[in-house]
């Protein structure tokens, strides 16, 4: 695949939402905190409101890592494993009490919810593309925006990937456990930035269990001094090489 | 953005409630059959409404892939029947790690997800048979990847009712980026009671038969199935000729009122195909029979093609499959290439109860089964709009 550029990012997990913050972390890292949502004061109220948990995570990270004149430029990626659940689970709750489904809720249950709540708030127009693919979610969006600089190369896609923590009674079964996080980055084949190239490999044997998910690997990687970054998918594996 | 690449659309399977195999979906589909719809009582408390639903017994899933079962995933089973002996081929040629899978689905296995919360309501706890697999939309791309044996990228896109046309964008994309040799591409929805609530929430669901295009239209009719193609980089047979993608960025639900966004959506997808709108012989209308969206999409369908090119929505036929229906309305396309009859092609009718609403566009609405000269090789579109203001059109092909 041919080389492409991050021009930016932006990372938000819980108490840690600066870029000094992620410097820090890298330093250290830890395992990410469980509970937490970051602040969306920067959205119109009438937008906000629309907003469930993780609306304010992709957003969050959408507005620090694209900078206003471009918002409406980019094609865009939104990858997310299980998408906006809590509003899903919140209307089966009340269809297993054959209550009514509230239609604004039901319209935002759309896994492409985040992606259409971008595309209102900016004004943007361009293709967007949501994706889910269970614990290969980070690689394969970022395979999807790969193929979105194929499709549109005149254009940087920003990629946001993310998942917001699962309620009761679906977080007991989800393995890994999910926190609250999201990661934006602003991809074109051009450009300033950190040049990055990706393949795909042979499959690799599992990584050791991290306490962060794929998408903050990736970010922790991109923000050391290590050549490459392997992370071992389902099937295949997925290498990233700086340059 | 096409580039030199082909993308055959090699091998296609159907699952609708006009059918089972690709026979029986053509045979009715251009009879124009609206017998198969069944009334259903338990979907929406103290409501019947009628519902395209699979009426073929569906396969069962291996009892090795249990974490997987659900009425979603025994419709991808089904739909991946008839291009088995293309994709063994392709995996003996290509091998695994060479073939991908990209699916669409709104639904997943949503209705299992119901029944657990029932059961969770009455029991207290989830029922040891419900897996998170069922309701994540990769699970159904996973599944299909495992009962397979594709071990290439293996993705779900879910994008509403866009889903299915956006499957087949992006696979094309990964086979012209020779990621990958061959790609199982398509789109899989199943009836379950949230969509059903949600849409009659939203006013959106049709008392009777959805009647698109009528002045006495007054929404939508839900249904379920799927269709699988198998994608391949060959020259030759029915190609995925070019896409077109945009966004309304106007509301969550409802179209942007000018249809501007399904407007660029069908022209990017024109130029993609580098084809004028007097080249395409149909229209595959979205056609939800929603008020909305049939003058929107009205407006810039005479916007862009002018009232001659000749359109239907098939939705009347086989409900609206929701994300499935980009992929299954896109295999009715397939069809009617692969049907032609020498220089005709045979277009299915656009069933409604014939009284136009006079406010919107005329169109060339198919009223019966038409046949149309179209000499090869000739090119059809397919439009999906969906939540979120997601637009794909679809241009598909003879090979020239």
């Amino acid at each position: 695949m041919s080389p492409l550029v991050v021009r930016s990012w932006a990372a938000w997990a819980p108490g840690i939402e600066t870029e000094g913050d992620w410097q820090g972390w890298v330093r250290a890292p830890t395992q990410l905190g469980a509970e937490g949502i970051p602040n969306v004061g920067f959205l119109p109220a009438m937008l906000r409101r629309r907003c469930d948990g993780l609306s304010r995570l992709m957003l969050f990270t959408a507005q620090h890592c694209c900078e206003e004149s471009e918002r409406d430029q980019v094609t865009s990626v939104f990858a997310s494993r299980y998408g906006p659940v809590n509003t899903t689970l919140s209307m089966l709750a009340d269809l297993a009490q054959d209550e009514p489904v509230s239609p604004t809720r039901f319209s935002h249950s759309v896994h492409n919810a985040q992606a259409g709540l971008f595309a209102i708030w900016t004004g943007n127009q361009q293709a967007s593309v949501s994706v889910s693919a269970r614990g290969d979610t980070f690689a394969l969006g970022f395979l999807e925006a790969v193929c979105m600089l194929h499709r549109y190369p005149d254009r940087s896609v920003l990629f946001v990937c993310g998942d917001e923590a699962l309620g009761a009674p679906l977080a007991e079964l989800a393995n890994p456990k999910v926190g609250p996080h999201s990661l934006a980055l602003l991809l074109s084949r051009t450009g300033p930035g950190q040049p990055l190239s990706f393949r795909l490999e042979a499959p690799a044997p599992a990584d050791a269990a991290r306490g962060w998910p794929e998408g903050v690997e990736f970010l922790r990687w991109m923000l050391s001094a290590d050549p490459s970054l392997r992370l071992a998918g389902h099937r295949r594996s997925w290498v990233w090489t700086r340059g | 953005m096409s580039g030199a690449t082909p993308a055959k659309l090699a091998s296609v399977g159907l699952v609708t409630t006009l059918g089972d195999s690709l026979e029986e979906n053509w045979s009715r589909l251009v009879a124009g059959d609206q017998s198969r719809f069944s009334q259903r009582t338990d979907l929406i408390p103290g409501e019947t409404r009628l519902f395209g639903e699979v009426r073929e017994e569906l396969p069962e899933i291996p009892a090795e892939l249990a974490p997987y079962r659900c009425r979603n995933n025994q419709l991808a089973l089904a739909a991946l029947g008839p291009i088995r002996d293309a994709l063994e081929a392709a995996l003996g040629n290509f091998g695994g790690h060479r073939v991908g899978v990209v699916v669409g689905s709104s639904t997943g296995g949503m209705a299992q997800a119901e029944a657990a919360l029932r059961v969770r309501a009455s029991e207290g706890q989830m029922p040891a048979r419900f897996d998170l697999a069922q309701l994540e939309f990769g699970g159904l791309s996973e599944f299909i990847a495992q009962v397979s044996g594709a071990a290439g990228p293996c993705y779900a896109i879910s994008s509403a009712c866009s889903s299915g046309a956006k499957a087949l964008v992006s696979a094309r994309s990964l086979l012209e980026l020779d990621l990958c040799d061959a790609v199982i591409a398509g789109a899989v929805d199943s009836l379950c009671a949230l969509t059903a609530n949600g849409f009659f929430g939203l006013q959106a669901l049709s008392k009777n038969l959805t009647n698109p295009m009528s002045r006495e239209r007054d929404g939508l009719t839900l249904g379920e199935g799927a269709a699988l193609f198998l994608m391949t980089r060959e020259t030759g047979g029915v190609q995925l000729l070019g896409c077109g993608e945009s966004s309304d960025a106007h509301h969550m639900s409802a179209p942007e009122p000018g249809g501007r966004g399904v407007e660029t959506c069908m022209r990017a997808a024109l130029r993609d195909a580098d084809l004028d709108a007097s080249e395409i012989a149909y229209l595959n209308l979205h056609g939800t029979g929603t008020s909305q969206n049939d003058a929107t999409e009205s407006a810039a369908v005479s916007r862009v093609f002018g009232p001659e090119t000749p359109c239907s929505s098939t939705k009347p036929l086989v409900g609206h499959t929701l994300g499935a229906s980009g992929a299954i309305e896109a295999a009715f396309c397939w069809l009617l290439l692969a049907r032609r009859q020498g220089g005709d092609l045979l277009l299915p009718p656009h069933r409604f109860d014939g009284r136009i609403d006079s406010d919107l566009p005329p169109l060339a609405l198919t009223r019966e089964a038409t046949q149309v000269s179209a000499p090869p090789p000739a090119a059809v579109m397919t439009n999906s709009f969906g939540f979120g203001g997601s637009n794909c059109s679809l241009v598909i092909g003879e090979a020239s």
